[in-house]
């Protein structure tokens, strides 16, 4: 952690390309108002002396006031976000993977998110992610971010969510649908994968967008990091006892009205099943989106999907599993949208080809589809309800399981902007 | 060999002679940029003359366009507090950055109109805190804002200070002969009662002298709702309003709805300069009051 604070001071020495450009003060120090005659009235000379003492005192004079009104608050940016659905499933035991998914007829609250943010200083950033369940507070996130690193770099420090993909970096209240993709509950676990540790990132000097992200994670935590090191926590020796998690973000804008966005990631790490066993969870992602701003128009058609191939050392085999969702969203008014999901696991198969026992869910023994629709209304962009419905086709179940969801959302104060 | 020198000679100062790279949230503030920098740098949009600045989309592309910026003019005001803050974390370019010499926030150039005084929340729809964020409608404004920029930009680059100066200067004064012209080609239109869409022509309405009856929207940012658009209907023709404006950004068929049972007048135009396409602020802003003294002077 020393070695950075040689690197934030000469952040300014590092300025990559700016013309001739000494820091100058915002605005020219202010006036001193004359000072009304007191009683007593002191000399000329000491007068001079005061105001050039003044006029010195304020010479780093900070931005000049707002006129009027302006919001000026040294509270962080705190925000709300609740969810609140009401449920109805056709299985006793429905298959949902997420940690805020509803889980059983009737109402849930699923979360009460807390996120706080606002610049520590010159050189970080703080954002924190609490949630609020009916039984406790968890920290989902909280951590620091760089921002005046030379370079380009950016390093975060603290417990966050990796940027393994697209979904897994983002919170419910962001997502298309009411619950989490099954990939990301499966692999990861029904927080998503999230852990206490370092994060660097660099934006390439190229042309068009690319981004590469290196962060070291720890790999415990059932429902953050199911398929490394889990529900068990055997300590840390050596730096192969972390989760490794690599991502490259690209981003094409083709045209004003068209985008793309395209990932590769890979997360790598230990696994409890033996001594030195690894587990390596492959994926790509894509972001299509169509909004035709040039014309004016309020409709919005986007995809996304994300593919995930998963490999496990486990005693005497190498356990390997697909898993990937794709879905359509369409904005088709101003207040309204749909959406479309599909999701599937593949069973775990060994080396032999054939399906192996899974140690993490031993009841997943053949293909899982799951397919999803629903429909958003927002009546503005600080609220939403959603209907939404699913049928769950788990090869191994003997029927499918159905299910129909009516969520609604509240977003009260500042909350930041959401990455594209 | 000596012209082998010069050559490289000429390669290697070509980064200086790129001068300031400034990036500006909107087309107007691109466009008035451009008039103050000229040729001493390059200007960027984020965003079009046809896109909502309320919403637009924090494409990556974009926070590659501020990660090599030497400025960002924007128009504040909470304007693009939706899309700009994470483009800025993403850029990860300090000298833009809030606090950093190249953040130019433009609303601390203008007297701002519509600063609430009471409390507010938002249940009275999306209002901005800090006042009204549409001050470009004004060209008035837009003199404030071309010094501004200027003496924003001389310190960030003290050799083309003189440049900057002079250019706003002989902006201002193209600028302020136009409105001369404009404004008395729209003399006529003083007083006259108009509805908007937004609450985004209050600077516009202040200037040329219209008198807001009343707005499409019930609240700033939220959709109307049938009762209302019967009230604004009423209003109108209250007030015998012929004329109705609007961005083209907002949906047509209320507006249009309410220009054909009272017989007035719409006019739709775009949230600023097509400055993609070369137009200047001067430009776009004859556009406009040409266009609404044709609609404005028909009974």
């Amino acid at each position: 952690m020393y070695a950075l604070l040689p690197l934030i001071g000469a952040t300014a020495a590092w300025a990559e390309d700016p013309p001739a450009a000494p820091a100058a003060p915002e605005s020219a120090p202010a006036p001193t108002p004359a000072p009304a005659p007191p009683p007593t009235a002191p000399s000329a000379e000491d007068l001079a002396a005061i105001e050039a003492a003044l006029a010195a005192d304020s010479a780093p004079a900070p931005a000049p006031a707002r006129g009027a009104g302006g919001t000026q608050s040294m509270n962080p940016d705190i925000s709300f976000i609740a969810d609140v659905a009401f449920a109805w499933f056709s299985a006793e035991e429905p298959l949902m993977v997420g940690g805020h998914d509803p889980t059983a007829n009737g109402f849930t609250l699923q979360q009460l998110e807390m996120a706080i943010a606002a610049p520590v200083d010159p050189y970080f950033s703080f954002h924190s992610n609490l949630v609020f369940s009916l039984f406790g507070v968890e920290i989902e996130e909280v951590y620091g971010t760089t921002s005046a690193l030379p370079g380009r770099f950016q390093v975060r420090a603290g417990q966050f969510l990796t940027r393994y993909g697209r979904i897994n970096p983002t919170h419910p209240h962001s997502w298309d649908f009411v619950d989490q993709a099954v990939p990301i509950g499966r692999l990861f676990g029904g927080e998503g994968n999230r852990g206490l540790g370092l994060e660097a990132t660099w934006l390439a000097p190229t042309p068009w967008y690319v981004e590469l992200v290196a962060s070291e994670t720890y790999a415990g935590g059932e429902s953050t990091a199911r398929s490394f090191w889990g529900a068990q926590d055997p300590g840390f020796a050596s730096p192969l006892d972390l989760q490794t998690t690599l991502a490259l973000k690209q981003f094409f804008p083709l045209g004003s009205d068209l985008s793309l966005a395209w990932g590769l990631s890979g997360a790598l790490g230990p696994n409890p099943t033996g001594l030195g066993n690894r587990t390596e969870i492959y994926g790509t992602d894509v972001y299509l989106k169509y909004r035709p701003v040039s014309r004016g128009g309020e409709s919005v058609v986007s995809f996304q999907g994300e593919l995930m191939h998963r490999r496990r050392q486990v005693p005497e085999d190498v356990l390997a599993d697909w898993n990937g969702y794709g879905q359509v969203f369409w904005r088709f008014a101003r207040r309204w949208g749909a959406a479309a999901r599909y999701e599937f696991g593949t069973a775990a198969t060994g080396l032999d080809g054939t399906v192996a026992d899974d140690p993490l869910d031993p009841e997943w023994t053949a293909l899982r589809q799951r397919i999803s629709a629903n429909t958003t209304f927002w009546p503005t962009e600080f609220s939403r309800l959603r209907l939404q419905a699913h049928t769950d086709l788990a090869g191994w179940r003997e029927e499918p399981d159905y299910a129909a969801l009516l969520a609604v959302e509240f977003n009260v104060g500042a909350h930041g902007a959401h990455a594209f | 060999m000596r012209h082998l020198f010069a050559l490289l000679l000429a390669l290697l100062s070509l980064p200086a002679h790129a001068g300031l790279r400034v990036v500006a949230t909107v087309p107007d503030l691109a466009a008035i940029t451009r008039e103050v920098l000229r040729d001493r740098g390059t200007v960027t949009a984020l965003s079009l003359p046809t896109q909502d600045p309320h919403f637009v989309d924090a494409r990556p592309n974009l926070a590659l366009e501020l990660a090599r910026a030497d400025a960002l003019v924007l128009v504040g005001l909470d304007l693009e507090i939706g899309w700009l803050p994470n483009l800025l974390t993403g850029a990860r370019n300090p000298r833009i950055q809030v606090g950093g010499g190249g953040h130019v926030d433009c609303s601390t150039f203008v007297h701002l109109k519509d600063v609430p005084l009471g409390k507010v929340d938002r249940s009275m729809g999306d209002v901005h805190p800090g006042g009204n964020p549409h001050y470009l409608y004004d060209p008035r404004a837009a003199d404030a804002v071309a010094f501004g920029i200027a003496a924003r930009l001389a310190a960030l680059d003290p050799a083309g200070a003189q440049a900057y100066t002079s250019n706003a200067a002989d902006f201002v004064k193209r600028l302020d002969t136009a409105r001369v012209s404009w404004e008395a080609l729209l003399a006529p239109l003083r007083g006259k009662p108009v509805v908007t869409y937004h609450a985004s022509w209050s600077y516009f309405t202040d200037w040329v002298g219209l008198e807001t009856v009343a707005h499409v929207e019930p609240k700033p940012g939220i959709p109307p709702s049938p009762a209302h658009v019967a009230h604004v209907l009423a209003s109108m023709q209250e007030h015998q309003v012929g004329l109705i404006l609007q961005e083209v950004y907002y949906p047509e068929t209320t507006p249009s709805l309410l220009r054909d049972r009272t017989g007035g007048r719409l006019l739709r135009v775009a949230g600023g300069a097509d400055f993609a396409a070369g137009q200047t602020y001067i430009e776009r802003m004859d556009q406009v009051v040409h266009q609404l003294a044709e609609l404005g002077g028909h009974p």
